[in-house]
């Protein structure tokens, strides 16, 4: 457990010392601050465009984080020789990579906190109040994160970087769209190929369980049990993803 | 290989408890006032743009999706931005042929007062007119989808009259509209037949082909039906009931031979009713 | 009877590419034995499979069949990783952190006491005359300055073993003589010392034995003198007092000058040329086995592979 938490210490310091983070954390406030002037165009509730943009912002520029951080932090390191000092040392791999996947982990869900705080701010600030339901939206951004950051780890393990981070983006947008696939199993002729579009649909990450925008922008009732269970779902996949992640890793040479 | 083993079957466990959550979470009923797929429905401006040159390829996806959509009994209320949505599909593509068309037949569809909207119709039939002006086909969809859904004469001869005046537009819509006019509600069995087989021979797609061959076939069966019908009756009162087949009728000497429909296939005599039925109802419908 | 340290026994490893691309047979079998508190060279050209069997010892690469123990531990044990200082060829450090982050990072994942980490890196970084830049980031080390960095860490565990890929590899003169002595001084102290390396002079300068490593395999291993005198090819007289034109015995070489005559004689034919020179009445003032140095011995073990 001390390597772990040694490696991810390490991992986490890195992303904050690369300058690379705080022009999307920029950005983020750039858009959170711009919302605003949507809001003046509408007609009626200002603060519905406000948490809107600024749910959808912080969830795109998380997910942007996840990706190219994983690259930065993981998928280079795998790559080059840095890693060599390491892993020659009482350190087993999967120790190593799960280090490199909460140091990672840690980045990017503090910088959901930040922008989180910063979306609380601004819709107070303009007449929206305090909305704690808010955070709950985010809180499951930062699962789905969990989540999508796991995927990264495993592409790392996999394959060069550049592939590595195009196919964690894919996850990403498949993962929103696979409910289309379960659409299409009620609709495909015949069992063989109904069967093989539901074993893929159950492969591929629902991305979508995670959304609770639409209820917490509009004041809906969430129930519970679908967060519980989005949770859970979300924990049992990511483990799965990192698990499938150390296997790999345990057998690779490292060149 | 022990260690293969434990670890196919953690992987099995963990797989088996995500499966477990998610199909958890298909069972958990969640309000979503627009339906979830359409909080953000963007403009087509915005569409346009992030189609990054490829607004017919978005409508493409829309459309299908929009089929798949509609195609399910949940939810309820989702007909609510049925016209928004191929007003979407429309303003990327402006002249997506089938979106019109299916885009109206799904408005027309009996399923909720929303979803039987004529006026929404209308307006999108127009807005295909002005998009594809000399697109005879559509305006003369247009017509019959006036006609047979929502019987409105009136309207049904304004698309008849634009599409006739179309250049390039066949004959058979001047000949069907100067019948319309003379004759009111109905036409001729050789003015109908003479329509669609016209239809059929300079149809360009399957679909149109298949249609009008229906129509065709709906022709001859209900003439023949019209003759057929009182025959049956007249042999059951004479005899006491209903002939099983056509060959005891062929034998008396009331029909030459055995009445076929525009398939080649003999008709059917339904015993109950003793009345006629083609063997080809369940093919063309 | 001395402890093995060490121990390689047939290894094997064969890298696979890619899909479309030939697979490549780097170890075919290779086996040596490192004795405790030795310093032993492993020498060898450019891809000869001195990186990759390093790489097999610590782990970084898995081997396709052979055994290979540290300190009677199968390598890949945590007991036996406890007891291995390792630097690599070309190091490359987190560019992040400063020389004494990186240090400090290393000692906790080598799980040194919280309270005896400071002491330990200062005296590491004493060890590789590093302290005066040792707050300085890494990106602005130079290559000697990392490598001494990297040297710093591999000795941070008090290693019994120290595995070193090139580790004058780059080095200015200076450089090169602080690594030779720090070898040395760790060699004094009792820990074995392994290093690899193609720059032949540091090789026979420090190690007590070699093995030279050609195409995955181990040519020839041994202490240095012992190698090259299984390969006196021949020998160098020096006498006056006879004209070597009158010599029957063959001569390979002969040397003029105003006070003697120098020749140079196949090694089969030296004892027949001091009996001959003895019966003439001359003088020998001097007789030299030639001896192959430690190139020779690489190359013609390079060129019979090849041949092979």
């Amino acid at each position: 457990m001390r390597s772990i938490r040694v490696i991810a210490a390490n991992t986490f310091r890195e992303a904050v010392r690369d300058r690379v983070l705080y022009l999307f954390l920029g950005f983020a406030t750039l858009l959170l601050a711009s919302s605003k002037l949507f809001g003046m165009l509408t007609v009626g509730d200002q603060s519905k465009i406000l948490k809107d943009m600024g749910l959808g912002g912080i969830q795109f520029f998380t997910m942007l984080i996840a990706v190219m951080m994983s690259v930065l932090l993981i998928s280079r390191e795998i790559d080059s020789r840095t890693v060599y000092f390491i892993l020659a040392k009482p350190i087993r791999r999967w120790q190593f990579l799960l280090g490199k996947y909460v140091g990672l982990l840690a980045t990017v869900l503090v910088n959901l906190a930040l922008m989180t705080f910063m979306l609380l701010l601004f819709v107070w600030a303009y007449g929206g109040g305090f909305d704690p339901r808010l955070m709950l939206a985010t809180g499951m951004i930062g699962v789905e994160m969990a989540l999508l950051v796991a995927f990264a780890t495993l592409f790392a393990v996999l394959t060069r970087p550049i592939l590595g981070s195009v196919f964690t983006l894919a996850v990403f947008v498949v993962g929103h769209v696979s409910e289309d696939l379960w659409l299409l199993t009620r609709h495909l002729p015949g069992s063989i190929g109904r069967g093989v579009v539901t074993v893929l649909y159950y492969l591929v990450p629902n991305l979508e369980r995670f959304n609770f925008k639409t209820e917490v922008v509009h004041g809906l009732p969430i129930p519970v049990t679908a967060v519980l269970w989005a949770v859970l779902y979300g924990v049992l996949f990511t483990a799965l993803v990192l698990f499938l992640a150390c296997l790999r890793f345990g057998r690779r040479d490292l060149k | 290989m022990k260690r293969g083993i434990i670890a196919l079957l953690v992987v099995a466990i963990l797989l088996a408890g995500a499966v477990t959550a998610e199909r958890a979470m298909q069972g958990i009923d969640r309000q979503d006032p627009l339906g979830r797929h359409l909080l953000y429905l963007p403009s087509p401006e915005m569409l346009r743009l992030a189609s990054l040159g490829n607004p017919g390829l978005v409508a493409d996806v829309l459309y299908l999706w929009a089929i798949q959509y509609y195609a399910q009994y949940q939810p309820h209320d989702r007909f609510l931005y049925l016209e928004p949505i191929f007003n979407l599909i429309t303003d990327l593509d402006p002249r997506y042929d089938d979106a019109y068309r299916i885009g109206a037949l799904i408005m027309e569809l009996p399923v909720t007062e929303e979803a039987k909207n004529k006026a929404a119709v209308i307006r999108l039939f127009d807005k295909a007119l002005r998009n594809m002006p000399g697109n005879y086909e559509i305006a003369e969809a247009a017509g019959w989808d006036m006609y047979i859904r929502y019987r409105d004469k009136a309207e049904a001869i304004r698309y008849f009259e634009a599409a006739a005046a179309m250049p390039g537009a066949p004959h058979r819509l001047e000949r069907f509209l100067g019948v319309w006019r003379e004759q009111g509600e109905g036409w001729s069995f050789d003015d109908a037949l003479a329509y669609w087989r016209e239809v059929r021979d300079e149809a360009e797609s399957r679909y149109d082909r298949t249609m009008s061959e229906r129509q065709i076939y709906r022709l001859y069966a209900g003439h023949d039906e019209e003759r057929l019908d009182p025959m049956l009756k007249r042999w059951s009162t004479r005899h006491g009931s209903c002939p099983s087949s056509w060959q005891p009728l062929v034998d008396a000497g009331w029909l030459d031979e055995v009445p076929k429909d525009y398939f080649g296939h003999p008709y059917r005599i339904l015993p109950d009713s003793c009345s006629t039925m083609g063997q080809d109802e369940a093919h063309v419908n | 009877m001395s402890e093995v340290q060490l121990r390689v026994h047939e290894l094997r490893k064969t890298f696979h590419p890619g899909l479309f691309e030939r697979d490549v047979e780097v170890l075919k079998g290779l086996s040596l034995e490192v004795d405790r508190g030795e310093i032993f060279g492993f020498l060898g050209p450019n891809g000869a499979g001195k990186t990759t069997t390093i790489k097999a010892i610590t782990g970084l690469v898995i081997p396709d069949s052979g055994e290979i123990t540290v300190a009677g531990h199968r390598h890949d044990t945590m007991a036996a990783k406890r007891t291995i200082g390792f630097m690599a060829e070309n190091p490359y450090l987190y560019p992040h952190l400063s020389g004494r982050e990186y240090l400090r990072f290393s000692a906790e994942l080598l799980a040194v006491d919280r309270g005896e980490i400071g002491d330990r890196v200062a005296a590491a970084l004493e060890q590789v005359s590093m302290t005066g830049a040792a707050d300085q980031k890494l990106t602005t080390f130079s290559k000697g300055m990392l490598q001494r960095v990297a040297l710093a860490q591999a000795l941070l565990g008090e290693p019994r073993l120290l595995i070193l890929d090139e580790p004058m590899s780059g080095l200015d003169p200076i450089g090169r003589r602080d690594v030779r002595d720090l070898i040395l001084e760790q060699r004094d102290r009792g820990v074995t010392v392994f290093f690899s390396s193609h720059i032949i002079p540091d090789v026979e300068t420090v190690c007590d034995r070699v093995a030279t490593v050609i195409d995955g395999r181990v040519r020839g291993v041994g202490a240095i003198h012992d190698l090259l005198a299984r390969e006196v090819e021949c020998y160098e007289l020096t006498f006056t007092g006879c004209e070597p034109t009158s010599l029957s015995t063959p001569l390979s070489a002969v040397h003029r000058s105003s006070d003697a005559v120098w020749v140079r004689v196949e090694a089969e034919h030296r004892d027949t040329l001091v009996r001959e020179l003895a019966d003439s009445g001359a003088r020998l003032v001097s007789l030299t086995p030639v001896r192959s140095t430690l190139e020779d011995l690489l190359v013609r073990q390079y060129e019979e592979g090849a041949a092979r």
